[in-house]
């Protein structure tokens, strides 16, 4: 089994880390889009995550890790089952990789053909969307990826729930993860509605201080000569920020949102002329998000500072011909706002 | 001084070929580690050699042909034998056989881009997953990429090259070059080695050493110092020694850091760094003499602390000529390409698109079988295949098999032929950038692309290679020089290159001429207006008979009657704009587009 890289042995990109944590917390937020170079440690970043994140309880034998305790989203065959004969197990968050030029029956899954020649029985062989059920879907050179792909995604990504209609089947199967895509601007453009889907946006750079290269380099040799020992180094920095993960995921619900707050985010919202109201309600989200990362009992302008450029930075989009990353005119916005 | 330089070139060449052995000794010892080797070769004696070299090292090799489906790739089910024995048949993928030992692919260059994505993934993991993500199967390995391209093709995509450690290029060598070769090591040898490796640790200066080193000659990716680290490794490893010394540092420059190399560190003409590189290498670029004043040969080599000075020395000894002189003009080397390069790559993938209606055909390379329709053409003949009633199988025959189909819509490419000559007024540049801009802001929606070519002065150049990207195309537009002559064959020239690129890649191409027509440089560079004409209007034939659409827009206050002929020559459709505005030309090209595409 591979080693994943620690995550708090991540050297820079904070803010890809901190984005990371943040939609951990609260995967209602929608997911990541880390825009940069390549080689930027984006993927290891998101196995480290998942690596990170306690085991999840699923139902035994489930191929879509469905929750015992929800009632709502399970697949059929565990709705079928009475609540006694549900045996549960554990099973580390899934990270699954959409690999570029996937297929779509690769991805929704299909008829499984073996099953079928073999035995003469039609069943479903699940797809990429159902491992990646109550984990991650990473997926590389997202601006590369084909329309009906996308289209695909959006979808599920919307209703929750993958629907497959094709080669006979009609399967119905839960299908929430957290949308972690990476891709270099220069390659090609998002559409903007897979654009909005994405709740934080991150700009990634090669680190250009001498200084952290030389760190990252030797901690990412130190890690390939002896994964164990440098795993079991870093385990107690793990160890707290998983606790911290976890204790920000109970806190959550319990987190005060003043008005003032609420007026100052649809400000800023309307002062970058962000369309739609997805930007505001993912703000609400992140915000209260990184106060329950944080440990405090409320949110304050200090989270909306950290929050903002991320949440607003890809919705600024009128005119396809602005630059994708508007950091600037996101503080700009934010200190007018912050100051009024 | 020819003489010298020809020696100098001789031992060069000489000292890539030896490198090239030891890039397979150091492959066998941690195929992982490296990453792989990307070999630039034509396919030729040379090549030849280098790969029994390959074959003689007992490095485990599996070859993964240019066309490979994802079944073949990572495991699945062989369909064939399934179907034969009647039970499931499971094939390992060539990627979980080539666990341990290396991937062979042949014509790299033109790897279809999600097949080196799967690899790519595989390496950096080191498990495949089967196509039900239920198993993986371990694969460690190395890649070892053969590229054919020439030295003006897009080579191997960048996805892949970053994650390949040892960058050879071969095609200066002769077959003279290659009588030496490294003796293969023993098993005894290649196991002491292995152990060694564990024990071996760079020192933080060291590993400072080489970061500096790889930050001064602009190597952006942090994976090219931890490869040199590794081969650093090695090479102490191989020679039997407990701690990493100079040679093993200056080696791993040389062939990890140097080639990748995208500017010269600014030297600090530093004399010690002249006695550093008179004693490493023979060969002194011209260039980097100088910089540095050379043979203060007092100064002593033996640095206690690792430099990264010596260790950018050596890796620009080992460059030719050319490439440091590209460097030192400041022009970067040709990044690889970031998808595939658009040699010849077939334009409809069989599993990509839309879902059409199944065809008969048999499954495999590419094509995945439709359940379905197969069993609809076979079930009608079981009573005459004599199946015993209620055995629940079907029986199968290869005549039955129906494949997926799927479409593609065919993108257009909008290439712009803007002349920048000195006839053209700089305000005409601007609003041709503007309607390029607009056209830009529509096609993304479309999904079309853009691509810009200027000619003036003696040539024509691609500002803008085909592309769906903003940011790049206001980046590439940024600064456009205007004035000099007006060299009309050489636009064309280049657009038809373009064109028929795109038009292999598998998108519909539509030229817009922004020009008055006034040529006066012919096609070989030299000014006459006569010779000009001329070639323009040859070149102007071999786009009509290409039979791709085009639009001249005239840019001239009168309509230049040279202009008409040459856009009836061309068989473009004709419009006089003397007043360029951006709106007009973007509706205009619009409106060509849309009935290019209707035909």
């Amino acid at each position: 089994m591979a080693h994943a890289f620690p995550f708090s042995a991540i050297v820079a990109q904070e803010d890809m880390t901190l984005a990371i944590q943040v939609v951990a917390v609260d995967p209602s937020i929608g997911g990541v889009l880390v825009l940069g170079d390549r080689g930027t440690g984006k993927s290891t970043a998101v196995r480290a995550l998942a690596d990170l994140l306690p085991p999840i309880k699923v139902v035994a034998g489930c191929s879509y890790g469905c929750d015992p305790a929800s009632g709502q989203a399970l697949c059929d065959s565990c709705r079928s089952m009475t609540g006694a004969k549900r045996k549960t197990a554990m099973r580390p968050v899934p990270v699954v990789d959409l690999p570029l030029g996937a297929t779509e029956d690769r991805v929704v899954g299909a008829l499984d053909l073996e099953k079928a020649l073999a035995q003469g029985i039609k069943e479903f062989a699940p797809g990429l969307l159902a491992r990646a059920n109550r984990g991650f879907l990473y997926i590389d050179e997202v601006n590369l990826l084909e329309d009906h792909i996308v289209d695909l995604l959006i979808d599920v990504a919307a209703s929750g729930e993958n629907l497959v209609e094709r080669e006979g089947l009609s399967v119905r199967h839960p299908a929430r993860f957290v949308l972690v895509g990476s891709g270099n601007p220069e390659e090609g453009e998002l559409r903007p509605q897979l654009l909005d889907r994405f709740g934080l946006s991150v700009e990634v750079k090669t680190p250009q201080d001498l200084a952290l290269r030389v760190q990252v380099v030797r901690r990412r040799d130190a890690f390939e000569r002896d994964a164990t020992a440098f795993r079991a180094e870093w385990e107690g920095a793990n160890l707290k920020l998983r606790q911290r993960i976890v204790r920000a995921r109970k806190a959550i619900g319990s987190i005060d949102v003043s008005d003032t707050l609420l007026h100052r985010c649809a400000a800023l919202c309307h002062t970058l002329g962000t369309d739609g109201l997805r930007g505001e309600l993912t703000l609400l989200r992140a915000t209260r998000a990184h106060a329950a990362l944080l440990g405090h009992k409320a949110v304050t302008a200090d989270n909306l500072r950290a929050m903002a450029p991320l949440v607003l930075r890809h919705r600024l989009r009128r005119n396809p011909l602005d630059d994708t990353g508007s950091g600037t005119r996101v503080q700009r916005a934010l200190d007018e706002v912050l100051s009024a | 001084m020819n003489g010298t330089d020809t020696e100098a070139e001789a031992t060069r060449l000489a000292r890539v070929w030896q490198d090239a052995q030891f890039a397979l000794l150091a492959l066998q010892l941690d195929p992982q580690g490296l990453g792989g080797i990307w070999l630039r070769a034509g396919h030729g004696p040379v090549r030849e050699a280098w790969l029994a070299s390959l074959q003689a090292s007992g490095l485990q090799t599996v070859k993964v042909p240019q066309q490979v489906d994802d079944e073949r790739l990572l495991g699945g089910m062989d369909l064939a034998q399934t179907l034969q024995q009647g039970r499931l048949v499971v094939q390992a993928g060539l990627l979980a056989q080539a666990d341990g030992g290396a991937v062979l692919l042949p014509m790299a260059e033109r790897l279809a881009p999600h097949t080196a994505a799967q690899i790519a993934q595989a390496q950096d993991q080191g498990l495949v997953h089967s196509r039900d993500g239920q198993q993986s199967a371990p694969a460690r390995f190395a890649v070892i990429a053969l590229d054919e391209s020439e030295t003006e093709e897009a080579g191997l995509a960048a996805r892949l090259s970053d994650r390949l450690g040892l960058w050879l290029d071969l095609r200066g060598n002769g077959l003279a070059d290659t009588l030496a070769t490294l003796e293969a090591l023993s098993p005894q040898e290649l196991r002491e080695a292995q152990a060694q490796l564990r024990q071996l640790q760079a020192t933080p200066a060291q590993v400072q050493a080489l970061c500096e080193a790889a930050w001064a000659l602009g190597v952006e990716s942090l994976r090219a110092p931890l490869m040199a680290l590794r081969l650093a490794v090695i090479h102490a490893a191989l020679e039997g020694r407990d701690t990493l010394d100079e040679d093993d540092l200056r080696l791993a420059a040389r062939m990890v850091l140097g080639p990748r190399a995208t500017r010269l560190p600014e030297m600090a003409s530093a004399p010690d760094t002249a006695a550093a590189t008179a004693t490493d290498s023979p060969a002194q670029p011209p260039s980097a003499q100088t910089e540095a004043p050379p043979a203060d040969a007092t100064e002593s080599a033996q640095a206690p602390e690792p430099n990264a000075e010596l260790l950018v020395a050596a890796a620009l000894a080992s460059l030719p000529a050319h490439l440091l002189d590209r460097l030192a003009l400041g022009l970067a080397p040709r990044t690889p390409a970031r998808s595939s390069g658009s040699s010849g790559q077939a334009l409809h993938s069989k599993l990509r698109g839309r879902p059409l209606p199944p065809r008969p055909g048999q499954p495999g390379s590419g094509a995945r079988l439709h359940l379905l329709a197969t069993l609809r053409a076979a079930v009608p003949k079981q009573r005459l295949r004599h199946r015993p009633e209620g055995s629940g199988k079907v029986s199968l025959r290869a005549e039955d098999f129906h494949v997926h189909r799927f479409g593609q819509a065919s993108p257009s490419c909008t290439i712009f032929a803007l002349d920048a000559s000195g006839s053209a007024a700089l305000q005409r540049l601007a609003e041709a950038k503007g309607a390029v801009e607009l056209l830009l802001q529509q096609s993304y929606a479309r999904r079309d692309s853009v691509c810009v070519i200027a000619f003036r002065a003696a040539r024509a150049e691609v500002l803008l290679a085909p592309t769906r990207s903003l940011v790049r195309a206001k980046r590439a537009l940024a600064g456009l020089p205007g004035g000099g002559g007006t060299p009309l064959a050489s636009g064309v020239q280049a657009a038809l290159v373009q064109a028929r690129a795109l038009q292999r890649a598998g998108s519909t191409p539509v030229l817009v001429m922004l020009s008055d027509g006034r040529a006066n440089v012919s096609a070989s560079g030299v000014g006459g207006r006569a010779q000009a004409q001329a070639d323009a209007l040859t070149w102007a034939g071999q786009w009509h008979s290409s039979g791709f659409a085009a639009l001249w827009l005239d840019t001239s206050p009168q309509p230049e009657p040279l202009a008409q002929t040459l856009a009836q020559r061309m068989g473009a459709q004709y419009l006089p704009m003397p007043y360029v505005q951006a709106q007009r030309m973007a509706q205009a090209v619009q409106h060509m587009a849309t009935q290019s595409r209707t035909l």
